[in-house]
């Protein structure tokens, strides 16, 4: 789109990894779980109950806000943002405003090789609210219910400068920022199940001088709504800036169904949320010991990772790019390399058997049977051509579903390796007699003959031999046959 | 049983009987409920009466430390709650509608401590609502009438425990004081109020007012008692960030008797200024002059930022209050009204039908200081008067082991009298604002009666030093050996 | 400062808090307010140039919870004193909540 100056930013939330709520010490593992089960007088707001800090709900948001290079705030300060509404049972929510747990931070990531940066303006941490339901066999009448399973939960707030200028950047970015979270192991990250949620604010101009109203969009729930909605809505504003209107600052959802942003109806007034320092929660000063041990934790992230990869491995940077999404994937490939220094052909069979075998049952690379060293061995065996590249997928699908080594796997299906090539050199000259046709067709010129002859001898021999090694004695065998 | 008996008391006496099976912590009750039964219908100290389930403890205990004489601090005591602070199955409605029939489903630290220090919940007692009052005029379920003359009001916000204890309905309560709710209402009834150290009692199961000003204070008619109470509720709780991380006072912090006449008194002149009624002048400085003679040492000091503690409090205060109060919308406790026509229906009528009109006025003087436009010209104003109020008790405190002011700069006065100007009834907290808001402890100490109204005495010492504030107390009481309030409770005043 | 509170202001923030009065009622509460507000006037007397606010009263570390969940067996209790419950859901009048829910 020419001449079309778009701008983005992004107000990511991530539910932490902790096992207690933020303030009290409810358990988080609310996915499934009976309604307003896991609550307590503190995070159901009774009167008289008082918040206590999850020590670790801390760590993780300083461990986040390091990792984007933030500068940290000495002190730790809560703020009360004042509401109402039925899922905030207090009638505020506990977060923080002038003081958030770091500030000035960096995010880094890649769109089609090149390398983009988009600025954080801060990171910080609050309690989520509960859930509300508008439909089910409970509720009869026109009635919402509450649910505060959830209510408490800590989450981290991300939220970028305006330094995004394409839908595409916006959903790279977030993707890089999933990724990241989950290699931290603060967060699970996952749009879906709701412990990642994305608000992005959009502004279109068609002069760079003008900035544009700043429209914010909501209800994105998957990494391609995001990017649906927001290209949707760079288009909306851009047709509406020609035609010659203007834009106002609004809020606007996404809806999933007709594919479109529609205007969030409300007040009118920006709502006063009249943000005062918590008085239950006291300040306290961060010790320098606390950053360093927590910055200790945190690992080499995707971006680094995949730039090492494609270096150390020569891996271009696509297959880099896939491998580094899931940080126990990449280790797992680093791992098999350290057994097998092959890194392309290691790369390959990840990117397509292992994916595949992992998808088939939709599970993560951790609750693979196969480990590094089985898969090396697996490859040894194709490299040294004891068996072919086809018989080696159907190996290690055996491999993924039971757990047994390659040889095991073999043993029990009763594959041997076919070593003699006297017998193959036998398999070989009854395939060429029993099928004149495609001799005669081969040496007419026709190549396809020669796939189907390598094809009968790979049935005849039960998929045992080597292809390479068939494909050279048919030659030999046709060539000396004239 | 005649309680008249007991009517000096302290937990010890109750005590010594108990060991030598002369009473019985049943025997002590029912001679409680049926005081109570006597006199609240006039006076009107009690919201709740718990009257199954204490006997059904008394009967426990009784039973679980047969033929045992060292008793638990508490063991066998009546103990009156004011109605914010949360009892397990018991009633608690912060003397608001809006909570009409809530019972909490869980204790208050304080009240985990109380039983198992032994002692018993006679009682919820009747308050302003939501502890926003100096009378107690302003409960939904009416006032408290003081003992001494039942058209007076006890004080507030803790009227219902101060007339309670002095009307011996219970020898001790438990109330709370934000800007002097225990103080004043103790010293209108002649009894002992302690507001701790901010930080030195637990406020987990405190229903709140103002977080940073709120603190849960012992009553009682001596301050021995007062200390055996505080000694049970004290001390650091990991379910309150602000609980200090300290362990429960003990009497040993209090030090011995000779040093009292080595202390120096400092006599804020800012409380001894012409508004003062004359009569508690006079009470308070016959007291004075015989601190002096038993050898304190008296001077005058200056806490020079005291006329402007007031108004930044009624700023602080009620801002933090009318976020504290915004819980209170009908979803998941307490009444609900509205709803037919959508969710905003149910908050305006619930709310509007559930709170009185002094807790509106906060609730909207509150959220107007912190709204959007006025944060700095009045939160932000308030928080930094504070600081300079706290200064002035440091200053003070770097030459003065103790402060001694007026209570109140009235009388109890009468129901209805200071009821059309709220700006009136602020002011009868204005000796006690002060001290809350530099977070200091003081204590309320009856000195002396005048016209048949008891005059109470405020000592304040500087943070965590309840020590020495309890040493000097003691000593007033000793001095001053006055009798323990037993008033016959009837339609004449009698002193 | 401003000495002068208006009308609207005050209604704004009545209907912040959700309080909602008749027209007789909201006069009085105007006007006590107006007069409470009034005396914050003294305030401006203070020099108050370069005093840092005291928002809490505190002390070195709070007290922080370690991440082991605890489990709380009164959530029944809440339920059966709630205003109204269906099953397990507190139940209150339909929210349309993309209308409503402030950002």
């Amino acid at each position: 789109m020419e001449n079309v100056y778009v701008t983005i930013g992004l107000e990511v939330h991530c539910q932490l990894l902790t096992r207690a709520k933020m303030f009290c010490r409810c358990s988080t593992d609310y996915i499934g779980k009976t309604p307003n089960t896991l609550v307590c007088p503190v995070c159901m707001g009774l009167p008289g109950a008082l918040p206590v800090l999850n020590r670790r709900a801390l760590e993780l948001a300083i461990k986040t806000a390091l990792a984007l290079q933030c500068e940290i705030l000495p002190e730790v300060v809560f703020h009360r943002k004042n509401y109402f509404y039925p899922d905030l049972p207090k009638g505020y929510q506990i977060s923080q405003y002038d003081f958030p747990i770091g500030v000035r931070g960096v995010l880094e990531f890649a769109l089609q090789g090149t390398k983009k940066r988009v600025r954080i303006r801060r990171v910080h941490v609050e309690e989520d609210a509960g859930k509300l339901i508008h439909e089910g066999p409970e509720l009869r009448g026109t009635v919402s219910g509450v649910d505060f399973n959830r209510a408490g939960i800590p989450l981290v707030e991300i939220v970028t400068e305006p330094d995004l200028h394409s839908p595409e950047e916006a959903k790279e970015c977030l993707v890089m920022l999933r990724n990241i979270v989950r290699y931290l192991e603060v967060s699970d990250g996952n749009m879906e199940e709701g412990s990642l949620r994305c608000d992005a604010n959009v502004s279109v101009s068609l002069s760079p001088e003008t900035p544009g109203a700043k429209v914010e969009i909501k209800n994105m729930n998957s990494f391609r709504s995001v990017f649906r909605a927001l290209s949707y809505e760079v288009e909306r504003q851009a047709e509406l800036l020609r035609a010659g209107k203007t834009l106002v600052q609004e809020t606007r959802h996404w809806d999933e169904v007709r594919q479109v942003t529609v205007p969030s109806r409300g007040k009118e007034e920006a709502e006063d949320y009249r943000y005062f320092p918590d008085p239950d929660l006291l300040p306290f000063r961060i010790a320098p010991a606390m950053l360093q041990e927590i910055q200790a934790t945190i690992p080499e992230l995707p971006l680094q990772k995949k730039e090492r990869f494609m270096r150390e491995y020569e891996l271009p940077e696509p297959e880099a790019y896939i491998l580094v999404q899931d940080r126990d994937l990449a280790e797992f490939f680093e791992a098999c390399v350290r057994e097998f220094p092959s890194p392309r052909a290691v790369c390959n069979f990840i990117l397509t058997e292992v994916l595949k075998n992992l998808n088939s049952l939709n599970i993560g690379i951790r609750e693979s049977k196969v480990t590094p060293s089985m898969l090396a061995e697996l490859l040894k065996m194709v490299e040294r051509k004891e068996i072919g590249i086809s018989l080696a997928k159907g190996i290690f699908e055996e491999m993924f579903r039971t757990g047994m080594g390659a040889r095991d796997v073999m043993l029990k299906k009763g594959i041997s390796f076919l070593t003699s090539e006297r017998d193959l050199e036998k398999v070989v000259r009854e395939v060429i007699e029993k099928n004149p046709q495609s001799v005669a067709d081969y040496l007419r010129g026709k190549e396809k003959a020669l796939h189907f002859l390598i094809g009968q001898v790979m049935r005849a021999t039960r998929g045992q031999a080597n292809p390479e090694v068939v494909k050279n004695l048919l030659l030999r065998e046709l060539s000396s046959g004239e | 049983m005649n309680l008249e008996e007991f009517r000096n008391f302290t937990i010890q006496d109750y005590h010594a009987l108990f060991a030598r099976g002369e009473l019985s912590p049943s025997a002590l009750l029912e001679a409680f409920f049926q005081r109570i039964a006597e006199v609240d219908p006039l006076l009107h100290a009690f919201l709740f009466v718990n009257r199954e389930n204490a006997l059904e403890q008394a009967r426990r205990l009784e039973k679980e430390w047969k033929d045992r004489d060292v008793y638990p601090p508490l063991w066998g005591i009546p103990v009156a709650v004011k109605d914010n602070i949360c009892t397990l199955g018991i009633p608690t409605t912060c003397g608001s509608r809006i909570l009409e029939g809530f019972v909490p489903p869980y204790n208050a630290t304080v009240i985990e401590r109380l039983e198992r220090a032994g002692a018993i919940v006679i009682g919820k007692t009747n308050m302003d609502e939501f502890a926003m009052g100096s009378s107690t005029e302003n409960s939904a379920f009416g006032p408290t009438r003081n003992p001494f003359d039942l058209n007076r009001v006890p004080g507030g916000s803790s009227g219902g425990s101060a007339a309670a204890v002095a009307a011996f309905e219970t020898p001790v309560a438990l109330g709370s004081d934000t800007g002097g709710s225990v103080r004043q209402p103790a010293a209108f009834c002649g009894i002992v109020g302690l507001r701790p150290t901010y930080g030195r009692v637990s406020r987990y199961g405190l229903v709140s007012f103002a977080s940073s000003l709120d603190q849960i204070g012992p009553m009682a008619r001596t301050v021995e008692d007062a200390i055996a109470l505080f000694e049970v509720i004290s001390g650091k709780d990991e379910r309150d960030s602000t609980c200090a991380p300290y362990p429960p006072f003990s009497r040993e912090e209090i030090p011995p008797q000779e040093d009292i006449r080595t202390m120096r008194i400092g006599l804020p002149r800012e409380y001894f200024s012409e508004g003062v009624d004359p009569r508690i002048v006079k009470v308070i400085t016959a007291v004075l002059r015989e601190l002096e003679k038993e050898g304190l040492e008296l001077v005058e000091v200056s806490l020079p930022h005291t006329d402007y503690a007031l108004e930044a409090y009624y700023i602080v205060a009620p801002s933090e209050a009318s976020s504290n109060l915004a819980r209170y919308d009908g979803v998941l406790y307490g009444v609900r009204r509205g709803g037919d026509q959508g969710l905003q229906d149910m908050y305006f009528q619930t709310r509007s039908f559930g709170f009185g009109p002094e807790v509106k006025r906060r609730i909207l003087l509150g959220t107007y200081s912190l709204s959007s436009g006025y944060y700095d010209a009045y939160y932000l104003k308030g928080m930094k008067v504070r600081t300079l109020v706290r200064r002035d008790f440091e200053e003070a405190f770097a030459t003065c082991h103790l402060l001694v002011t007026p209570v109140s700069p009235v009388f109890p006065f009468f129901l209805g009298e200071r009821t059309e100007n709220p700006y009136e009834m602020y002011l009868a907290d204005v000796f006690t604002i002060p001290s809350a808001m530099a977070g200091v402890p003081s204590i309320a100490v009856n000195c002396g009666y005048e016209d048949g109204l008891p005059v109470g005495m405020q000592i304040i010492a500087g943070p965590f030093q309840e020590g020495v504030l309890f040493a000097l107390a003691r000593f007033v009481e000793r001095m001053l050996s006055l009798p323990l309030p037993f008033p016959k409770i009837g339609p004449e005043r009698r002193s | 400062m401003h000495a002068r509170v208006s009308f609207e202001e005050i209604r704004k923030i009545a209907h912040l808090a959700k309080l909602s009065f008749s027209e007789e009622e909201f006069a009085r509460f105007f006007q006590d307010i107006s007069d409470i507000i009034a005396h914050f006037e003294k305030l401006n007397e203070l020099q108050l140039e370069g005093v840092s606010p005291t928002s809490h009263i505190s002390w070195s570390e709070p007290p922080m919870n370690t991440d082991e969940p605890v489990e709380w067996q009164g959530s029944d209790l809440v339920l059966q004193h709630a205003p109204r419950v269906e099953g397990r859901y507190f139940i209150v009048p339909k929210v349309v909540e993309k209308e409503e829910k402030p950002s």
